[in-house]
């Protein structure tokens, strides 16, 4: 899985130091998580702060006035390197949204694009989709020594997700890559989103990809240059299905401020990018992301 | 010495627009400074809605109930003629309820942008007298719940998870104010979520109940706790939102 997060921990090769991070990040979580039970009856419902009505307002704008609920926090998300590596690197991942006050905040998988709904039935929303994909440098890394770098992606497009029934969800992305691919790229999804108790739900579901050669061939074909420096055999890659898999994600809400939340995605990756020597060489088709987060919402006011 | 000037330019041109944008939208304090008479339209509460939501079977549509005889149109009214009377001459109104309550936003959401408030035609046509300062005219807000409902007006929530049911009330209502010369729309607000707001998030007034303020289906205005819950909640949320909007006394 792509991740706009790449400034990361760098763990070694071996699973022993690589465990050890992860668990002194986990440890930090859980002892921030400590400290969060002492104040979390403190701030119920009061606003932390008012500001002035701003000196204008524009026509077709909405007025700004009023609550509003802002959520920030700090994950840590442990990822392969890049698509198709073997190892994985823990990285800080930043939490932040803001919302009107009370506004209730749709389910959201691991691997959505930021979207804005324009068009929404409530249980059918569409509208368009972003996502950034970092660059891939190749001397970040030694198992690309000798590939070009791939600059970093936005991929811009639309989305779809239905809600058939209040505990299922089933999304589709199609995006269109600007700057390092210039491919296409669709995501679909399907989430079983169970309510185990108040503030506490479980989720989980099927994922599979698509990617055109444009968005192939960047990260996982090979020319003969390339093959010459790094000694991998010359790779055409092709576009085609992109890698089938799985994720789940368990959420907690504390109280009104406070709320943890925990994923796993698995992506196995199909068609030329499995197939390509940089994979079944040098990396490994079985792409495992791994992510831990916590938040603290508070409201303001605006006059 | 170009990138300088160039930068000097920019600034010069934010300022100007932002001194242009100043002198050209009043705000909604001046606006409302010159308002001495108004008169208050409600359509909130004809209908409540009754939801069931979270873990529940595969059909599960919305329902909704009658409560007009609860009267909530004409208590809103009343709440908001007393929180407003200390600073406006508050005159009555007659209106076509059924008109306002029968306005939908549109679930495409540069529609309403393109479109305008549909309430101003009506303040025009369908509200007499005409010519006062200005019209408050109350209305159902509408909302997303659980990600995949959308929720509006009065209404009663069974959340329904694996280890537990909840129950919760709400009143979801917007305040407009129009100016009476020009129908434009001086201010726009939903009420907000209370303090004491239940476990299932809504953008406005709610509260946790237990089973038994449950809508009896065959008539839910027959349930007169269910009438005196919601009732409170208005009347509660009411004022403050008003006084949010520097129309009522800050509270």
């Amino acid at each position: 899985m792509r991740s706009p997060v790449q400034a990361g921990l760098r763990t070694s090769t071996n699973g022993g130091p690589r465990r050890i991070f992860l668990a002194i990040f986990l440890a930090s979580l859980l002892a921030a998580l400590g400290a969060i039970g002492n104040v979390t009856n403190s701030a119920f419902a009061q606003t932390a702060f008012t500001l002035p009505a701003p000196p204008f307002e524009l026509p077709m704008v909405p007025p700004v006035s009023g609550n509003w609920t802002v959520m920030v926090g700090i994950g840590g998300e442990y990822k392969p390197d890049f698509e198709g590596a073997n190892r994985s690197m823990l990285s800080p991942v930043p939490i932040f949204s803001i919302r009107r006050a009370g506004s209730a905040e749709s389910f959201r998988g691991p691997r959505d694009s930021a979207s804005i709904a324009f068009i929404d039935f409530g249980d059918l929303r569409a509208g368009p989709a972003v996502k950034f994909v970092a660059s891939r440098k190749a001397n970040n890394y030694p198992e690309l020594n000798g590939l070009g770098d791939v600059n970093a992606t936005v991929e811009l497009g639309g989305f779809v997700e239905y809600f058939p029934v209040d505990w299922f969800r089933t999304r589709a992305e199609l995006r269109q890559g600007i700057g390092g691919h210039t491919g296409v790229v669709a995501d679909f999804s399907a989430d079983f989103i169970v309510p185990v108790y108040q503030g506490f739900t479980v989720s989980a579901g099927p994922r599979f990809t698509w990617e055109s050669t444009q968005a192939t061939a960047p990260y996982f074909g090979i020319n003969a240059i390339q093959a010459m420096t790094t000694g991998l055999p010359v790779f055409n890659a092709q576009g085609g299905a992109h890698s089938y898999g799985a994720g789940a994600q368990i959420s907690y809400r504390f109280n009104p401020q406070w709320e943890v939340h925990s994923y796993v995605e698995y992506q196995r990756l199909l068609g030329d990018a499995a197939a390509s020597p940089l994979v079944t060489l040098r990396g490994s088709p079985n792409q495992t992301t791994v992510g831990i987060g916590a938040s603290y919402s508070f409201d303001f006011k605006i006059r | 010495m170009r990138r300088t000037n160039r930068c000097v330019s920019f600034a010069t041109a934010v300022l100007a627009v932002n001194l242009g944008a100043c002198a050209s939208f009043e705000t909604r304090e001046t606006k409302l400074q010159a308002v001495k008479t108004v008169g208050i339209i409600s359509a909130v509460g004809d209908e409540m809605s009754f939801v069931q939501a979270g873990l529940t079977g595969l059909n599960n549509p919305t329902q909704s109930l009658p409560i007009r005889s609860w009267g909530l149109d004409d208590l809103i009214v009343q709440q908001a003629t007393t929180a407003l009377s200390g600073r406006f001459e508050v005159r009555p109104v007659n209106y076509q309820r059924s008109a306002f309550a029968a306005i939908k936003d549109s679930p495409v959401a540069p529609v309403n942008l393109v479109r305008g408030d549909p309430f101003k035609q009506l303040v025009r046509t369908e509200v007499s007298p005409q010519g006062l300062d200005a019209y408050i005219v109350i209305t159902k807000a509408k909302s997303n719940f659980n990600g995949s409902r959308k929720v509006e007006g009065i209404g009663f929530i069974t959340y329904g998870t694996v280890l537990a049911s909840y129950n919760q009330i709400y009143a979801l209502y917007e305040i407009r104010v129009f100016d009476g010369k020009t129908f434009d729309m001086i201010e726009k607000r939903a009420a907000s979520p209370l303090d004491n707001s239940g476990a299932m998030k809504l953008p406005g007034p709610s509260q946790l109940v237990d089973e038994s303020f449950a809508p009896n289906p065959g008539n839910p205005a027959q349930n007169e706790k269910l009438h005196t819950a919601i009732a409170e909640l208005v009347a509660r949320s009411l004022p403050s939102t008003l006084s949010d909007m520097h129309l009522a006394a800050v509270r």
